[in-house]
C-alpha cells in the first residue's frame, strides 16, 4: 500500500471517528434536551393545574373535570391525583402508538418522560399531590427528525471534508510522487534530475540526495563514454593517415563473413607501397608521412561509393580496402584508378617510380570465407601483383561446390515459408562464474519433412541470396508470438532480428499487431536482439521499436557490438539488458577499453556477453577480462 | 471505689454528650461566617444553636415557638435591597449572617431549623398566601400535625403562632414542599427550591 493510501486511510478513519463522535454527542444532547423539555412541560402543567385544582375546594368531580380538560389536549401520557395518604383520587393514562417513526428507532432510543409533581391544596388544607407525565410521541418524532438532519448534514460534511483531505494530501505528497518517479527512473537506469526542489524538509533532503546520486552516475557514464571514445581512437585509428587500422578490420570482418550477412561477398583489395626506405632517405620522414596521408585520401575517395566499405592501414606500407558487393570488374577499374593516382602522386614528390611504386592485390571474397581465408587470398593476390608487370592482380574466389543449386534452394525455402516448415531450436547463454543459465538464444531449423532438416547456417545463406530472408523472419516472428508453446519452456528466450527485416515498412505494424494480441499470453520472458550497426544510428525505427517493446515488457539486447560508435549515448537511450560481442573482440581490447566500456555498461546496468566462445581456454581469457557470460559451444563444457 | 464509679459515669456522660448531636452550624462553617460577617453574626449563630439545643427534647409546639420567636427577631428587608435581586431564596446562613431578609428567607430558615430539631419535612409547607392587611403576596411556613389537620402558621409578620382559621388576614394560595415532591430520582422539582438546595449543599454564606 502506498504512503498516500495509508495516510488517506488513517486520516479518513480519524475524520469519520471525529464526525461520528460529534454526531453521537449532538444526538445525545438533543435527546437530553428533548427529555428535559418533556419534564419542563409536565412541570408547568402540574403547577398551573394544581393551582386550578386548589379553587375546587376538594370537590373531586370538579377536579376530575379540570384534569380531563388538560389531559384531552393529547400532550400527556398520564395525569393522576394522589391524596395525602397515597391513594389515587383520579387518574387518566394511555399508551399511545407512535406513528411516523420506524420501529428500529423506537427500539434503539429509549425516551423516558419524567413525572412532574405539584402539591394540591384546598384553602389551608392539603388535598394531595398531582403527578403529570408528558407523552413521548412528539419527542420521538422530533428526535427522529433531528437524527435524519444530523445524518444528512454530517454526511455532506464528511464528503466535503474527505474531498478537501484528498486534495490537500495530493498537494502535500506531490513532491513524494516526484521522488517516487525519480526512484523508478533510477531503477530503469534513467538519469532524471528533479528541477523542482520540494519545500518540505524531508522531501527536500531526499530529492537533493537523489539528484546528487543521479548526477554522479551520469558523470560516471559520461566519463566512460569519453574514455571509450578515446580508447577507440587509440586502438582503431592510424594516427598518420587517420584511417582505420588492421585491428579494426579484423574486428569488423566477422560481420561480413557470416552465413546471414547482408552482403554475400565483394572485393578485398590490398595496396602495398614499395621503396619506402628509399623515399624516406630522399624526402625525410615528415614528407613521407604526408605522402601516406595523401594516398590515404585516394583510398577514402575511391571506396566512398561502396556502402559499408572499410579502408584500413594494415602496417607501415600496406593498406586494405574491403568493398562489399563490389564486382571484380568494378574493382579492377577502381584498382587502376588508385594505381594511376598513386603513381602520379609519387611522381609529384619527385620520387623514382621504378623504386617507389604501388602494388594492388584484389581478391573476390565470399561471405562464406573465413577471416584467415580472406587474408591469405588477399596476401596471395598482392604477392602476385608485386611480381606483375602492371602491379595489379585479381584472385577469384574458389567456386563452392554447391550441393544444391540456387533454384533448388529457392524452391525449398519458398515451400517452407508457405507451409511454415520452420521450428525452433535453442542454445544456452550461461554465466560461468555464477554457474547459472542466463537465457536461451532461439534459432530456427528448416524441417522439410520428417527426414530432411536444414540448420540455420545451411539455409540462411541461399535464403539471403534469393531475397527470402525477410519472409522467413515474418514466419518466425508470427510463429513465436502466436504459437509460443513451440518453445516449451517458461524461461527467458532471445530472438535475433536482422536490420533488413526490421527496416521493412510493414515489419513494425506486423510486430505491433502480433504483440497486441499475443504478448500477454507469452509463457516466457522475451528479449529481442537488435544489431548494433542499426541501433547506434538511433533511427526512427529504433525509437518506435523501443517504445513498442517497453509497452509489452519485452527487453532489448544488442548483438554484433564492436564499440564503433562515436558516442555511446544510444546505450543510455535504448537501455538494452545486454550487449553481445564476439569473444575475439573482447579479448583483443585493451584493459583501458574494457574498463571504459564497463564504466558505461555498469552505470546503466548492461551485461556484457561474449559470443562464439568455443573452447575453455577462451573462457579463461574472458574471465581475466571480467567477462563471465558466454554463448557458444563452450557453454556445454561448463558444469552447473 | 464509689468515687471511681462516679468519675467513670461522668466521663461516659461527657463523651456521650460531645458526640450526641451534630451542631446545626458546624464549627468550620461558623468560623467562615465569623470571618465574613464578623463577631456579632457569630454570636447570633451561637444563640441560635443555644435556642435549638434548649428545645431539642421539647414538643413540636415548643420547637415551633422557639424557632419562630428566634427568627422573627431578624429584620425584614427586601431582596432587592439585600441581594440586588428581585427575588432570591437565601440560605439560613446568609439570612442570619446578614441578619436581614424577606418573607421567603424567614420560611426557609425556620423550615431547616425545625427539620434539624427532628420535625418531619412532610409536616411543613412553604405556603404562598395573600396578605389582606398589606394587600401583597406573602409566604408563611405552615405546620400540619397530620395531613388532614388544620395547619399552624409561622409568620414573619406575627410573633405568635396561630391555627390557620385564626389568620383571617391571610388568604392561602398554594402549598409547596420541595422534599415531598422530590421523592424518587427526580433531580428537579421547583426552580427556586432546586437552587436553594444547591446553595445549601455548597454551604453558601
Amino acid at each position: 500500500m502506498t504512503l498516500f493510501k495509508q495516510i488517506a486511510l488513517m486520516l479518513s478513519i480519524f475524520l469519520i471517528i471525529i464526525l461520528g463522535t460529534v454526531l453521537t454527542l449532538n444526538f445525545q444532547s438533543a435527546n437530553q434536551s428533548v427529555q428535559d423539555r418533556l419534564y419542563d412541560d409536565a412541570k408547568n402543567t402540574a403547577t398551573s393545574l394544581s393551582l386550578s385544582l386548589g379553587s375546587a375546594n376538594g370537590d373531586i368531580s370538579m377536579m376530575s373535570t379540570m384534569i380531563n380538560a388538560n389531559y384531552d389536549s393529547g400532550a400527556y401520557k398520564q395525569i393522576n391525583l394522589v391524596d395525602v395518604d397515597g391513594a389515587i383520587l383520579y387518574e387518566r393514562k394511555q399508551e399511545s402508538k407512535i406513528a411516523d417513526v420506524p420501529e428500529w428507532f423506537l427500539n434503539l432510543i429509549s425516551i423516558k418522560a419524567p413525572i412532574a409533581s405539584a402539591n394540591v391544596s384546598a384553602g389551608w388544607s392539603q388535598v394531595g399531590i398531582l403527578n403529570v407525565q408528558s407523552d413521548t410521541t412528539y419527542a420521538y418524532v422530533q428526535l427522529y427528525t433531528i437524527l435524519k438532519s444530523l445524518l444528512l448534514s454530517f454526511t455532506i460534511i464528511a464528503i466535503v471534508a474527505l474531498i478537501i483531505l484528498n486534495l490537500l494530501l495530493h498537494a502535500i505528497l506531490r513532491p513524494l510522487k516526484d521522488v517516487q518517479k525519480q526512484a523508478a527512473a533510477v531503477i530503469r537506469n534513467e538519469f532524471i534530475i528533479q528541477e523542482t526542489i520540494p519545500y518540505t524538509k524531508e522531501f527536500k533532503d531526499v530529492v537533493l540526495g537523489m539528484n546528487n546520486m543521479v548526477s554522479k552516475v551520469k558523470a560516471m557514464f559520461d566519463k566512460g563514454n569519453e574514455e571509450l571514445k578515446h580508447q577507440k581512437e587509440l586502438e582503431y585509428i592510424d594516427k598518420a593517415t587517420g584511417l582505420k587500422n588492421r585491428k579494426y578490420l579484423i574486428d569488423r570482418l566477422p560481420e561480413y563473413l557470416k552465413v546471414d550477412s547482408v552482403s554475400k561477398g565483394g572485393t578485398s583489395i590490398i595496396v602495398a607501397l614499395s621503396g619506402m626506405i628509399e623515399a624516406n632517405e630522399k624526402l625525410g620522414r615528415r614528407d613521407v608521412d604526408k605522402l601516406f596521408s595523401e594516398i590515404a585520401d585516394i583510398f577514402r575517395h575511391s571506396s566512398r561509393i561502396y556502402k559499408n566499405s572499410i579502408v584500413a592501414r594494415m602496417n607501415g606500407t600496406e593498406f586494405a580496402l574491403l568493398l562489399p558487393d563490389c564486382p571484380n570488374e568494378d574493382a579492377i577499374s577502381l584498382a587502376n584508378n588508385i594505381y594511376t593516382s598513386a603513381t602520379n602522386l609519387i611522381e609529384e614528390y619527385n620520387l623514382n617510380a621504378e623504386e617507389t611504386f604501388v602494388s594492388i592485390g584484389l581478391y573476390e571474397y565470399s561471405h562464406m570465407d573465413s577471416i584467415a581465408q580472406l587474408l591469405s587470398h588477399s596476401d596471395n593476390a598482392l604477392a602476385q601483383a608485386k611480381f606483375n608487370k602492371i602491379h595489379i592482380h585479381l584472385e577469384k574466389a574458389e567456386e563452392a561446390v554447391e550441393v544444391m543449386g540456387k533454384e533448388a534452394w529457392k524452391r525449398i525455402i519458398n515451400q517452407a515459408i508457405n507451409k511454415n516448415r520452420f521450428n525452433f531450436t535453442s542454445w544456452a547463454v550461461v554465466d560461468f562464474k555464477a554457474k547459472k543459465l542466463v537465457h536461451n538464444v532461439l534459432s530456427i531449423n528448416l524441417a522439410l519433412d520428417k527426414h530432411t532438416s536444414y540448420s540455420y547456417a545451411k539455409f540462411m545463406a541461399p535464403a539471403i541470396q534469393s531475397g527470402l530472408s525477410c519472409d522467413i523472419y515474418k514466419n518466425v516472428v508470427n510463429m513465436l508470438l502466436k504459437t509460443p508453446d513451440m518453445v516449451l519452456s517458461a524461461s527467458t528466450y532471445s530472438l535475433r532480428l536482422p536490420s533488413e527485416y526490421l527496416e521493412m515498412q510493414e515489419t513494425y505494424e506486423t510486430i505491433s499487431n502480433l504483440l497486441r494480441t499475443s504478448a500477454s499470453t507469452l509463457p516466457f520472458k522475451l528479449i529481442i536482439e537488435l544489431p548494433d550497426r542499426m541501433v547506434r544510428k538511433d533511427s526512427k525505427f529504433i525509437k518506435l521499436y523501443k517504445e513498442l517493446f517497453e509497452q509489452y515488457n519485452i527487453d532489448i539486447g544488442i548483438f554484433e557490438f564492436i564499440g564503433e560508435s562515436d558516442d555511446y549515448q544510444y546505450l543510455q537511450d535504448l537501455r538494452p539488458v545486454y550487449i553481445k560481442g564476439e569473444s575475439t573482440y573482447f579479448l583483443t581490447q585493451s584493459v583501458q577499453s574494457i574498463s571504459a566500456l564497463r564504466l558505461i555498461t555498469d552505470s546503466i546496468g548492461i551485461s556484457l556477453i561474449a559470443v562464439g566462445v568455443m573452447e575453455m581456454e577462451v573462457v579463461e581469457e574472458l574471465a581475466k577480462k571480467h567477462i563471465s557470460i558466454i554463448q557458444g559451444r563452450a557453454t556445454e563444457l561448463i558444469e552447473f | 471505689m464509689l468515687k471511681l464509679k462516679v468519675l467513670m459515669l461522668l466521663a461516659l456522660f461527657f463523651i456521650s454528650s460531645v458526640h450526641a448531636e451534630k451542631p446545626y452550624v458546624e464549627k468550620q462553617l461558623l468560623q467562615k461566617i465569623g470571618k465574613k460577617y464578623k463577631v456579632f453574626a457569630k454570636r447570633r449563630f451561637f444563640f441560635l444553636q443555644q435556642t435549638l439545643d434548649d428545645v431539642q427534647n421539647g414538643t413540636d409546639l415548643e420547637k415551633l415557638k422557639a424557632v419562630n420567636k428566634f427568627y422573627n427577631n431578624v429584620r425584614y428587608k427586601s431582596d432587592m435591597k439585600v441581594y440586588r435581586k428581585k427575588d432570591y431564596w437565601a440560605t439560613p446562613w446568609e439570612f442570619l449572617g446578614k441578619d436581614m431578609g424577606d418573607c421567603e428567607d424567614y420560611v426557609i430558615s425556620k423550615y431547616f431549623a425545625l427539620k434539624y430539631l427532628g420535625i418531619p419535612a412532610k409536616k411543613m409547607f412553604f405556603t404562598y398566601v395573600r396578605s389582606t392587611k398589606f394587600k401583597q403576596p406573602h409566604m408563611v411556613l405552615t405546620y400540619f400535625k397530620t395531613p388532614r389537620s388544620e395547619p399552624l402558621i409561622l409568620d414573619s409578620n406575627n410573633r405568635l403562632i396561630f391555627p390557620a382559621s385564626k389568620r383571617k388576614d391571610l388568604t392561602p394560595i398554594y402549598n409547596f414542599n420541595g422534599e415531598v415532591l422530590q421523592k424518587g430520582k427526580k433531580k428537579k422539582s421547583h426552580k427556586k427550591w432546586d437552587l436553594l438546595k444547591l446553595n445549601m449543599q455548597r454551604k453558601k454564606i
